[in-house]
C-alpha cells in the first residue's frame, strides 16, 4: 500500500511531527475453533499516519472494523500483523514497563458513558484510579489533581464524592474524559464519545475536547458515524469500509470533493437540514459483504455504483446490470447460509432442496427486462450450477464473465489531489474515468 | 463501609471534629461489650488452648491453662452465675435459683436475657452504621444505601434474617441458654450429683445425674416420659422435653446448632472463596481457564453429594482427620469442595457480565492489573449474588448433616446433633415421646426456610429489577 506513496510524503513521514504510524495493521478474530478457522477480519490491511496536535476522524457504518482499529491502537486487542509507532516505538510488541509507560501515553474515552465507569466507586475514585495505578506523585498531590481536572472538565469540586449514578449523561462523559486527562497524555482515542449522548449536549462536549485539544496539544483519533460531528471537530478524515481505510485526507477536501465512490455514497447519506434542496441521494445497494468473507477484488465491489465494467459490457443497459450485480449478490448470500438439517436430509435423498428455486429468482430478477441471449445463456448457465447446490461454482463463473478489474484485483491507495489525499479506487488510474465524472452521468 | 469510601480528612479527624454521636455510641458499647468481656476473654483463651494443643510439644500449654482459668474467674452478666435456674425445692422455697423462683421461671427470665442482650448489641451495630452515615461519612449516598434500603422494605426478608439471627444467637449463647450444661447433663453425667425433693422420704436427696437421666428418659410409656415444659422426677425443668436416655433435649438442641452453624457457615465461606475467585479468573482470562473450570465443575457436580459424603466419612472412618471437632472437620471439607461448583456456576453469569463493561477495557487502558481489576472493578458486582446463592445453600447443608447424622454417619456422639436426635425419636413419633423427633425436625424446617427469606430479601435488594417505586428517594440528591 504504501508503495504508492510519494517520495516527499516517505521523508515527511520520517522528519515531521509524526506522532502515530500505522503501517498495513491486521486484526483477525479467531472464533476459537480448535481446526483452523475462518476468521473475522476486522481490521485488513491499514495504512495511515497522525499528525501531532492534530484530529483524524475515522468514519465507517457500523460493523467496519473502526473501533476495533481504535482498539487495536489502544493495545485492548492483539493486532494480527503490522506495525503501529507510537514516536517511533512499535507499540505492538510492547510489554512490560515498556507497556505500562506505554498507557500513560494514550487513553481513550469511550462511547457509552453509562457502562464506563464503575457504579460502585466515587467520581474521585474513579479519576484518580489511574494515578494510583502509575503511583503519580503522593496521594494527597492526587488528589489535589483530581479536583483539578474535574474544575477542567467543567465539574465541580464537590462531585468528588459522588457516585457516577447521580450524574446526568453528558457530566459522566465529562468524568470519563477526566479520567483520560489523569495522565497527561499525547494522544486520546476517542470511541464515538457522543454518540450516546442528547444532542444538546454533544456540541458542549464536543466544545470542550477542541479547548482541552488548545490546551493540553492533545492529538485525537475521533471516531465516530456522525459525519457532521467530524466535519466540525476533524482537521483529516479517515473513511473506513469492511475493514479497508478506502479515503483519507482532509475534512474541507473531502466533505466538498469526495474522490471514493464510498465516500461518495457516506456523504450523500448526510441529512439535509433544508428539506426544500433537490438533492441526488445515491443509496447502497444490499449489505456489506461478512468480513469473514471479503470480496477477492476491491472491498467495495460488491456494492459499488460506479464499478467498472468489463469492456464486452461497458454499453449495456444500467438497469440490467443491477440486475446482474444483484444475482450475484444473491448467490453471494446463499453460499454463505449454512444449510438447514432439512435442507441436507433432502440432498441425500435426492430430492429437491428448498434452496433451489432458480427457476423463481431468475424470472424475478430479469423477467421484465429485454436480455440479450447472450447474456441470458450465462445467467443460465450459473443458475444451473446454483440449481446443484453449488454456488461457488456459480459465483466464479459470473465473476469470470461479468467481472473486472474490481472483481480481480485489489486497488491500491492512489494519490488524489495534491494535499496528502489517498482514495482505495481503480478508478484513478488514468485508464478510467475518476468516479465523481461517473455519478454525474449517473445522477442525469 | 469505610473502605469503600475515599476520605480525604481521616476518619479519626472527622470523628474529632464532632465527637458526641461516636462517642455515646462507644459508650453504650463499653457498656454492652463490658459485660461480657470475660465470656470473650473465654473465647480467646479456648481458642489459643487449641492452637497450643495443636502445636508439638504444647509449648507454654500450662501458662494458657492458668490463662484460662484466671479469665473463667472474671464475671459476665449473660451466664448461668447471674440468673441460676438449677436449684431444687427444699419442701418449703427453691433452694440456689434465681430469686427463689421455680427452675421454669428462672429459666425461662434467663433466656429472654440472653435474646435481649444480643438483639441489643446488634439495634447497637446498627445504630453505629446510621450514626456513621450521618454524621461521618463523606458521601451522602452510596449504591449500597439503595440496597440497605431495599433490604428494610422487604418483609420476607426480614422474618428471614430475624429467623437467622435467632438461630445463631441459640449456637453462640448455647452454653448461657440450657437449663443445664453439656458437660454436667450430656458428656459426663456420672461426675455430677444433683439435689431433689424426695417425696417418700420428704427430705432433700441426691443422686448421680446419670442414674438420674435413667429415670426420666422418654421411652414413650405414659410414666416414662417427660414432655416438654415439664419437671422430670428429680424437678429438673426440661423445656423440651427429654430424649430418650433422659438427657435434656432443649440442651441438646442448643449445642446441636452451634455445630451446623459452624459447619454450614465454615464449608460455605470456604467454597464461596473458591467459587468467587475462580468466577473472576474465569470471567477475566475467558477461553481456556473458562473451560477447564467447566470440565472440573461438571465431573464434581456429576457426583451424587450424598453418596460422595458417605463414602469419604466411611473411608476415612478410623482417621485421625475423622476425630478432628467430632467429624465436622471432615464433613467441611467435604463439603467445600462439593459446593463450590454449585457457587462459581451461579455466579459465572454475572462475573462474564461484569467483564463486558466498558470500565474493565477502561482500567485495562490505563494499565490496571488484572488482579485489582477483577477486585476493585468485577467483585463487587459479582459478591452480592454469591450472598444470594450462598444463603439459601447454607440450609441445603444444615439438612446434609441432619441427613448423615440420622443415617448415623457425621457427627460422632456424644456431640448433640440435630438429625441424630430425630433419628433417635424416630420409633415414639406416635407415642407421648413424640417431641423427641418433632422439635429438632421442626427447628430444620424453621432454620432453612429462614436462610431461605434472607435469601430472597437478599436477591429482592439487590436486583434494581425489584425495586418498586420512590426511585427518586432512593436516588437522593441527585446532581
Amino acid at each position: 500500500m504504501s508503495t504508492t506513496s510519494t517520495e516527499e510524503e516517505q521523508t515527511a513521514k520520517a522528519s515531521g511531527d509524526t506522532l502515530l504510524e500505522v503501517n498495513d495493521l491486521k486484526t483477525y478474530y479467531e472464533d476459537g475453533g480448535l481446526l483452523g478457522s475462518n476468521p473475522v477480519k476486522a481490521v485488513d490491511g491499514v495504512s495511515f499516519d497522525i499528525q501531532r496536535g492534530e484530529t483524524l476522524g475515522l468514519v465507517g457504518e457500523s460493523g467496519c472494523g473502526k473501533s476495533t482499529l481504535g482498539r487495536t491502537l489502544m493495545r485492548l486487542e492483539e493486532a494480527t500483523a503490522g506495525e503501529v509507532k507510537l514516536n517511533g516505538t512499535d507499540i505492538t510488541t510492547l510489554s512490560g514497563s515498556d507497556l505500562k509507560q506505554f498507557r500513560k501515553d494514550v487513553q481513550m474515552v469511550f462511547q457509552d458513558p453509562d457502562s464506563s465507569l464503575n457504579e460502585r466507586m466515587t467520581v474521585g475514585e474513579i479519576v484518580r484510579e489511574p494515578l494510583d495505578v502509575h503511583d503519580w506523585k503522593t496521594p494527597s498531590e492526587r488528589r489535589e489533581r483530581v479536583r483539578e481536572l474535574l474544575e477542567t472538565v467543567g465539574l465541580q469540586e464537590q462531585h468528588y464524592y459522588r457516585y457516577p449514578h447521580q450524574f446526568s449523561g453528558g457530566q459522566r462523559q465529562r468524568i470519563g474524559i477526566a479520567r483520560a486527562l489523569a495522565l497527561e497524555p499525547e494522544f486520546i482515542i476517542l470511541d464515538e464519545p457522543v454518540s450516546a449522548l442528547d444532542v444538546s449536549v454533544q456540541a458542549k462536549i464536543l466544545n470542550l475536547l477542541e479547548d482541552l485539544q488548545n490546551e493540553f496539544g492533545l492529538t485525537y483519533l475521533f471516531i465516530a458515524h456522525d459525519l457532521a460531528v467530524v466535519r466540525h471537530i476533524c482537521d483529516r478524515v479517515a473513511v473506513m469500509y469492511l475493514g479497508n481505510m478506502m479515503e483519507i485526507g482532509p475534512a474541507d477536501e473531502m466533505f466538498d470533493q469526495p474522490a471514493n465512490p464510498y465516500t461518495h455514497a457516506l456523504l450523500s447519506s448526510i441529512p439535509e437540514p433544508d428539506p426544500t434542496i433537490e438533492r441526488d441521494r445515491i443509496t447502497l445497494r444490499g449489505t456489506p459483504p461478512s468480513p469473514r468473507d471479503p470480496p477477492a477484488g476491491c472491498p467495495f465491489s460488491t456494492r459499488c455504483p460506479v464499478k467498472i465494467r468489463p469492456a464486452a459490457y461497458r454499453d449495456m443497459d444500467p438497469e440490467l446490470w443491477e440486475r446482474i450485480e444483484v444475482f450475484r449478490e444473491v448467490l453471494r448470500e446463499r453460499s454463505r447460509a449454512d444449510p438447514s438439517l432439512s435442507d441436507r436430509v433432502r440432498k441425500l435423498l435426492g430430492r429437491e432442496s428448498h434452496r433451489a428455486g432458480m427457476d423463481e429468482i431468475i424470472p424475478e430478477l430479469f423477467g421484465e427486462l429485454d436480455v440479450p441471449s447472450d447474456v441470458m445463456t450465462h445467467i443460465r448457465e450459473a443458475a444451473d450450477y446454483a440449481e446443484n447446490d453449488d454456488e461457488d461454482a456459480a459465483r466464479s463463473y459470473l465473476r469470470e464473465e461479468f467481472g473486472s478489474v474490481c472483481d480481480h484485483e485489489r486497488p491500491d491507495q492512489l494519490s488524489v489531489g495534491n494535499r496528502g489525499r489517498l482514495s482505495l479506487c481503480h478508478r484513478h488510474e488514468a485508464e478510467y474515468e475518476e468516479p465523481a465524472t461517473v455519478f454525474e452521468t449517473l445522477v442525469q | 463501609m469505610s473502605t469503600t469510601t475515599e476520605t480525604e480528612i481521616p476518619l479519626r479527624q472527622r470523628v474529632a471534629e464532632n465527637p458526641q454521636p461516636a462517642l455515646i455510641w462507644a459508650a453504650v458499647g463499653a457498656v454492652l461489650i463490658g459485660v461480657e468481656l470475660g465470656a470473650i476473654l473465654q473465647v480467646v483463651g479456648a481458642v489459643a488452648g487449641v492452637v497450643v494443643n495443636l502445636l508439638p510439644g504444647d509449648p507454654g500449654a500450662s501458662a494458657v491453662q492458668s490463662l484460662q482459668a484466671a479469665f473463667d474467674a472474671i464475671p459476665t452478666l449473660v451466664s448461668r452465675d447471674v440468673i441460676p435456674n438449677q436449684g431444687y425445692w427444699n419442701g418449703t422455697g427453691y433452694e440456689n435459683t434465681f430469686l427463689g423462683l421455680s427452675p421454669a421461671v428462672a429459666w425461662a427470665i434467663r433466656v429472654a436475657f440472653v435474646y435481649a442482650y444480643a438483639f441489643a448489641v446488634l439495634a447497637w451495630a446498627w445504630n453505629g452504621y446510621k450514626r456513621f452515615r450521618r454524621h461521618y461519612r463523606r458521601v451522602d449516598w452510596t449504591p449500597r444505601d439503595d440496597v440497605v434500603n431495599r433490604f428494610r422494605g422487604h418483609s420476607w426478608g426480614k422474618f428471614g434474617l430475624i429467623i437467622v439471627i435467632t438461630f445463631v444467637v441459640m449456637a453462640v449463647f448455647a452454653p448461657a441458654l440450657g437449663p443445664t450444661t453439656m458437660e454436667r447433663n450430656i458428656l459426663q453425667p456420672y461426675d455430677y450429683e444433683v439435689s431433689y425433693w424426695s417425696e417418700d422420704t420428704q427430705s432433700v436427696e441426691t443422686v448421680l445425674v446419670g442414674e438420674a437421666n435413667l429415670g426420666s428418659g422418654s421411652q414413650g410409656a405414659g410414666d416414662e416420659n417427660v414432655a416438654p415444659m415439664t419437671y422430670d422426677d428429680f424437678g429438673r425443668f426440661h423445656p423440651f422435653g427429654t430424649a430418650t436416655n433422659g438427657k435434656d433435649l432443649f440442651t441438646q438442641v442448643v449445642f446441636g446448632a452451634r455445630i451446623s452453624l459452624t459447619i454450614a457457615v465454615v464449608a460455605m465461606g470456604i467454597a464461596g472463596l473458591i467459587g468467587l475467585g475462580l468466577a473472576m479468573i474465569t470471567a477475566y482470562y475467558k477461553g481456556l481457564a473458562d473451560l477447564a473450570t467447566v470440565l472440573v465443575s461438571d465431573s464434581i457436580q456429576a457426583l451424587p453429594v450424598i453418596m460422595v459424603l458417605i463414602l469419604m466419612l466411611v473411608i476415612f472412618q478410623n482417621t485421625w482427620v475423622r476425630e478432628l471437632y467430632d467429624g465436622a472437620v471432615l464433613i467441611i471439607l467435604i463439603f467445600s469442595i462439593v459446593y463450590w461448583p454449585f457457587i462459581w456456576r451461579s455466579i459465572r453469569g454475572p462475573a462474564l457480565q461484569v467483564s463486558e463493561q466498558d470500565w474493565i477495557d477502561a482500567a485495562k487502558s490505563f494499565g490496571q492489573t488484572p488482579t485489582q481489576v477483577m477486585r476493585k472493578h468485577m467483585a463487587p458486582y459479582v459478591f452480592s449474588y454469591m450472598l444470594i446463592y450462598a444463603s439459601l445453600s447454607l440450609g441445603g447443608i444444615i439438612i446434609s448433616v441432619a441427613g448423615l447424622s440420622y443415617l448415623g454417619l457425621g457427627i460422632t456422639a456424644p456431640t448433640p446433633e440435630w438429625g441424630r436426635l430425630i433419628a433417635n425419636g424416630q420409633q415414639y413419633v406416635a407415642s407421648p415421646s413424640w417431641h423427641i423427633s418433632l422439635v429438632p425436625g421442626l427447628l430444620i424446617t424453621l432454620v432453612v426456610t429462614g436462610l431461605n427469606a434472607f435469601g430472597d430479601g437478599i436477591r429482592d435488594a439487590i436486583d434494581p429489577q425489584a425495586d418498586t417505586g420512590d426511585e427518586a428517594a432512593a436516588t437522593g440528591g441527585g446532581a
